[in-house]
């Protein structure tokens, strides 16, 4: 375990450098620079020239790459062409408010859908299984953007009880303690839409991973020797059970990190989606290529830990 | 003729009376003798929710290809003449004239929705094609040859899988693509082959082991001649499903896109910039972006449907009912 736990840490290490020069060149790649962005018709080429210099564009791209990944590796991400302001700084603002919406939903999701596939598969065949496949499949064919749109207008246009965009009313005075809940009321639909995404598709795989456990022979052993249905449900069957989703969630995550991003898109919540969405449009690269290095490797540990969780969750699984 | 008569044996005496019309039918049933294409093709009809979605599929076809001409609506860019208050009012409601309605600025939303169709099924198909080739191609080459080949070609994947697909699509779209359906088909093969390959690579290290793989080599077969005569036919079931499903994950990618700006650009209508346009209007005219959202929704649900439908059909594993 120890050694292929190495083994596999330094295999992600490769993956991330040429992860890294991908993005690096890429983003290098488009057109502009912090002289359009910070464009002034007064300025003259002289001054345009020492601008790039300033931010070190006129060296050549492998020496630019080093310069950039030896900052970064010590936590300096360069500074924004739009704010002029460091990068980690506007990340610093931005993470919590992600954060926010997105652990909750996280959590929603995977009980729900640990839930519901567990109904499914016990109850199988039945009208509930049915129904519950029935939905998952129009979750599964719903695109982010849309579900968004349907419940800002079902709770917002329709019925009028939820804020549908930002994280603040505007307008009204609010005692601290009213503040938050103004604060939460705006986060219930994005977080809605961002947990519908993924319990559909794990619920699914939920179900098919509890019908194969409890087909097995040492349920039926249990049941046999006087241990209760719920407590074989659950003290025995979903332990295994639960093996297959933790991969998938943990293999998920870049889907979910992009479900994130358009959900932030369509409530204008300002997180790191929202940020994204606004540096692409200034074409501030520093804060594109930090985002986008930031996620890359997040799904690089997060299929990283799916390996892991695999080994420490079933110790049949050995490696070679 | 005299024996015949003397012990009375007819071909009726052969078999008892209430023999007979099983005998009949088990001709019947020789005849019937299915190849395994039609086993598969059987096993698919008795699917009534795939079959339901291939029929809504083709529907969806006439409605976008046929539906300009046969309807009249066939004019999706030209600005129609509506009254103020329905300038005011976020276009014209649903009315004999305009079943779909009007935006704000007196676009017939049944002609940009029937033409706004053909784009967005244009790219899901066509994106879909791409990057099932690119996929077959990369996976078959790395599951062939395996060794060096291998270890190169799924480093490679794996650099595309480790991106957040959307951050990349966005990035992308913003700054290579000029807004043609063209540049974003493109666009969403080159970032969507690589389940494609990673399966296709499973199947080729799987099949090249078999007894008829070593045949071919036997009689002289070349490894292109191996790889894509042998035994890409033998590991099209997985393909094809695969393929089903990328439609409609390729179609919501476009919409994607084009609702948040980056996609197909206006005048050109898709779903996508539909609903973009519409949802400056949402709380005067839902139905803007309700219309477009409900033929997506249903076009990549009927895609699912296929596919799931496919997969079930093609398993051999499954008991033939």
């Amino acid at each position: 375990m120890g050694r292929y736990l190495i083994r596999r840490l330094l295999q992600a290490i490769p993956l991330l450098l040429l992860l890294s020069i991908f993005m690096f060149v890429l983003i290098h790649l488009m057109p502009g620079g912090p002289e359009q962005v910070l464009f002034n018709p007064h300025m003259t080429a002289a001054a345009r020239a020492e601008m790039r210099t300033r931010f070190g564009l006129n060296d050549p791209l492998p020496i630019q790459y080093l310069k950039w990944l030896s900052q970064m590796l010590i936590g300096n991400f360069g500074f924004s062409y739009a704010d002029n302001l460091p990068v980690s700084y506007l990340l610093g603002q931005r993470f919590p408010l992600t954060l926010q919406l997105f652990i909750p939903a996280f959590a929603l999701a995977l009980i729900l859908a640990l839930f519901l596939g567990v109904i499914s598969a016990v109850r199988q065949g039945s009208l509930t299984d049915y129904s519950l496949t029935t939905v998952s499949y129009f979750g599964i064919a719903m695109p982010a953007f849309l579900l968004g749109l349907g419940l800002q207008f079902i709770f917002g246009v329709w019925l009028h009880v939820l804020p549908t965009s930002g994280t603040q009313s505007f307008g009204v005075a609010l005692t601290p303690l009213g503040a938050f809940f103004d604060h939460l009321a705006h986060l219930i639909l994005p977080m809605l839409t961002l947990a519908t995404l993924s319990i559909a598709g794990w619920s699914r795989y939920m179900r098919s991973s509890t019908i194969e456990v409890i087909k097995q022979d040492y349920m039926r052993t249990a049941r046999a020797k006087g241990v209760g249905p719920t407590a074989v449900l659950f003290r025995h069957a979903l332990r295994n059970a639960v093996i297959p989703l933790i991969t998938v969630v943990a293999i998920d995550f870049g889907a979910v990190a992009g479900g994130a991003t358009i959900t932030e898109g369509v409530f204008a919540w300002p997180g790191m989606g929202s940020l994204f969405f606004s540096s692409l449009e200034s074409r501030d690269y520093p804060v594109l290529l930090s985002i986008l290095i930031i996620g890359g490797t997040l799904v690089i540990l997060f299929n990283l830990l799916a390996d892991i969780l695999y080994g420490v969750m079933d110790p049949r699984i050995r490696y070679a | 003729m005299e024996l015949y008569d003397q012990v009375n044996l007819t071909p009726s005496t052969l078999v008892p009376e209430e023999w007979e019309p099983l005998l009949e039918e088990t001709v019947e049933l020789v005849q019937q003798r299915r190849s395994q294409g039609r086993i598969i093709f059987d096993r698919f009809l008795r699917n009534r929710t795939a079959v339901g979605g291939v029929v809504f599929l083709i529907l969806m076809v006439f409605f976008c290809y046929l539906g300009p001409a046969v309807t009249g609506h066939n004019q999706p860019n030209l600005i129609h003449p509506i009254p103020l208050s329905a300038v005011l009012n976020g276009g014209v409601k649903p009315t004999w004239q305009y079943p779909f309605g009007t935006d704000d600025v007196g676009h017939d939303w049944l002609a940009r929705a029937m033409v706004g169709g053909q784009i967005s099924l244009l790219v899901g198909l066509s994106s879909m094609l791409i990057a099932i080739l690119l996929g077959i191609g990369i996976g078959s080459f790395a599951g062939f040859f395996g060794g060096v080949i291998d270890n190169l070609l799924m480093r490679f994947t794996d650099i595309f899988l480790s991106v957040p697909l959307y951050l990349l699509l966005f990035v992308l779209s913003a700054t290579f693509t000029d807004g043609s359906p063209k540049s974003i088909i493109l666009l969403i093969a080159v970032l969507s082959w690589m389940y494609t390959a990673r399966l296709v690579r499973g199947e080729f290290l799987a099949l090249r082991e078999r007894e008829y793989v070593l045949a071919a080599r036997t009689v002289g077969a070349r490894n292109l001649q191996i790889m894509f005569r042998h035994i890409l036919p033998n590991a099209a079931g997985p393909i094809i499903v695969s393929a089903t499903l990328l439609v409609g994950n390729n179609i919501i990618i476009e919409s994607v896109l084009s609702f948040f700006g980056f996609g197909i650009q206006p005048p050109t209508a898709s779903w996508g910039n539909m609903i973009n346009l519409g949802d400056n209007l949402f709380d005067v005219n839902p139905l803007l972006v309700f219309i477009p959202g409900l033929l997506i929704f249903l076009t990549v649900l009927s895609f699912n449907l296929v596919g799931d439908g496919l997969r079930d059909a093609l398993d051999p594993y499954m008991t033939e009912r």
